[in-house]
């Protein structure tokens, strides 16, 4: 054979242009994704421009106006400080999306790698079984408390401990996507065509590892905001002043008598973007896998 | 079966080792001497030496690490400074809390999930099943601790029907126990409820669609026979998995949830511990856990193998 490996036209079965518009197209058929898809959206665009659509600094104290009801100027009231309960939810989501985004991401680049080699070359199989294991053994919010003990706790410390939680999630999937791609007639014609281990991970398994790895990224969105409001609100993730979610609900907590709105509202925030990303996330992994589709 | 159980052993084995050496390394990745941090901030230099020499500090790693997996393995988890109780005993304290609080949560989890799971798959395209799959989203979208928030607004301030907080053993009173325990239980096992509810109803689904299912319709058996005797009998194998899977969700829930209802269980500890940077106390608490987890798993799959044959036989599956 005189053709180079690279340039032989081996069939990569990699997503074409027109099954992605397929996806997209059955995404937008379905009217739960759609709304997930918008509110998700809104939520980044609130998050992205904070400043411009909050109508107080987040940290602006009023003592004339502590613990006001939801009303016309303050849409979620006002805290025991008489700051904005709106401004602060609307920074507070701006926290929620940046450690979500950034412990998957987190999550992918070690996760990733790990289950690739695990799933392609079996000597490692086991070895990185035993490691992803031992991750498993600790909780996450163990974790979390195991970190910010040596961290201390900060954003950093929420995104690292979330991150690291769903390592074993990822190293999973891309193993097991990775032992099936690895059986395929594409991978063995990529072979026969002189491709090295190089070529047949980054050409031919990663990419069609892709779909599976959004359902688990979509998944983790949700989960990661979660645990982002579960740690502030413990003290252990964003700390004040900086508004988070979390941190408006652990105030909350001394204020359930005479500030019940404090509590509820920011937990709505949480409870719309979570169902927005989980229904976005459902309607995905229908449409990319129609196989494990819910109503399969 | 005694392949299986012997590698199951092993891997747990090392896992174990793994895992009771990330702790060791834990403790001494903090910045500063490891002496001074365990004795907390104002202490002497005799004190110092003394925490250094019991320890083991002046000791190699590797000899250092021995000493402290032969003293956890005896129970000797270290003193807490800042209380100066054993270590071992406030985890013996606060540990029943937790787990009568897990049983419950896990009772309320798999009593909602199996149940709703069946009727969703009972009733395909039906008010019932959008009923019980939108409660189920939900349960995934709502963060626990807003939930108990929310529980104690309604419940035990709006109709003080509920305790806000405190704790009383089952054994003691079962009555005032179950009443502490409910609002928790019910925070604590309601995204699991949603979890088990999604696996039975998809385990149902297939399992209503099998040629057994068809076999004991055809020799006549009523639909409540076929349904729970048949079907949901095969897909409880699926379930035990996911709420193997899904323990260590459990205990971080078990934190905030007693967090918020100011149970003096294992979770509270923890916290209390992270924020008096009480250092044996959180390496105990984190050892604790670590093997709690990795034994119940083992047992889990042990189980698993029993109700599912072929598991063993298979050897590895992917």
């Amino acid at each position: 054979m005189t053709v180079e490996a690279s340039t032989l036209d081996i069939p990569v079965a990699v997503a074409p242009a027109g099954m992605r518009r397929r996806v997209l197209r059955r995404i937008l058929r379905n009217p739960l994704a759609v709304t997930g898809l918008v509110v998700v959206c809104v939520a980044a665009l609130l998050a992205i421009f904070a400043q411009f659509v909050a109508p107080f600094p987040y940290d602006q104290v009023n003592f004339n106006e502590p613990l006001r009801p939801p009303s016309g100027t303050h849409w979620f009231g006002t805290d025991s400080f008489g700051r904005d309960q709106f401004s602060r939810a609307v920074y507070g989501l701006r926290a929620s999306v940046l450690v979500g985004l950034l412990s998957v991401v987190f999550s992918l680049t070690i996760g990733v790698p790990f289950g690739l080699f695990a799933g392609f070359y079996g000597v490692l199989d086991p070895v990185v079984s035993r490691l992803t294991d031992t991750l498993l053994a600790f909780p996450f919010l163990v974790l979390a408390v195991g970190l910010a003990a040596i961290l201390g706790p900060s954003l950093t410390t929420a995104v690292i401990a979330i991150g690291v939680a769903q390592i074993p999630g990822v190293v999973r999937v891309t193993r097991s996507e990775t032992l099936r791609l690895r059986g395929m007639d594409f991978v063995a014609a990529a072979v026969a065509g002189g491709a090295g281990d190089a070529v047949l991970l980054r050409r031919h398994i990663l990419p069609n590892a892709t779909n599976a790895l959004i359902v688990q990224a979509t998944v983790a969105v949700p989960g990661a905001i979660i645990g982002e409001a579960v740690l502030s609100f413990l003290g252990l993730g964003v700390r004040p002043p900086t508004s988070s979610l979390g941190i408006m609900l652990a105030d909350a907590q001394t204020f359930v008598r005479d500030g019940p709105w404090m509590a509820v509202f920011p937990g709505l925030t949480i409870v719309v973007l979570a169902l927005a990303l989980n229904l976005l996330g459902d309607g995905l992994r229908d449409a990319l896998d129609p196989r494990e589709s819910r109503s399969a | 079966m005694s392949r299986y159980v012997l590698r199951r052993l092993l891997e747990s084995a090392v896992t174990l080792i793994l895992a009771t050496i990330v702790v060791f390394i834990g403790i001494r990745a903090l910045p500063g001497d490891p002496a001074r941090t365990l004795a907390g901030e104002e202490s002497d230099p005799a004190t110092l030496a003394a925490i250094r020499s019991s320890y083991g500090l002046d000791q190699p790693l590797p000899v250092q690490y021995l000493r402290y997996v032969q003293k956890a393995a005896t129970g000797d988890l270290g003193r807490s400074p800042r209380t100066g109780l054993e270590v071992a005993d406030s985890i013996g304290h606060a540990l029943p809390v937790t787990l009568q609080l897990s049983a419950f949560a896990l009772l309320i989890a798999v009593l909602i999930g199996i149940g709703a799971g069946v009727v969703a798959a009972v009733r395909r395209r039906k008010p019932a099943e959008w009923a019980a799959n939108g409660v189920a989203l939900l349960g995934l979208s709502v963060p626990n601790f807003w939930l108990g928030q929310m529980l104690i607004l309604w419940l035990a301030i709006a109709y003080p029907v509920f305790p806000a907080s405190g704790f009383v053993s089952f054994f003691d009173d079962p009555a005032q126990s179950v009443r502490h325990l409910l609002l928790p239980a019910l925070v604590l096992g309601s995204g699991l409820a949603a979890i088990v509810m999604r696996q039975t109803r998809s385990a149902m689904l297939e399992a209503l669609t099998a040629d057994y299912v068809r076999t004991a319709r055809a020799k006549g058996l009523g639909s409540a026979q076929v349904v729970l005797g048949h079907a949901l009998r095969n897909s409880l194998i699926v379930v035990v998995t996911i709420v193997g899977l899904q323990l260590g969700a459990l205990i971080s829930g078990a934190v905030v949830t007693e967090q918020l209802f100011v149970l003096p269980g294992f979770g509270k500890l923890t916290i209390d511990a992270v924020f008096t940077r009480d250092y044996p106390m959180i390496q105990g608490v984190v050892l604790v856990t670590a093997t709690a987890y990795i034994l119940i798993n083992l047992i889990v799959d042990l189980l698993y193998s029993v109700i599912d044959p072929r598991i063993r036989v298979g050897g590895t599956a992917l």
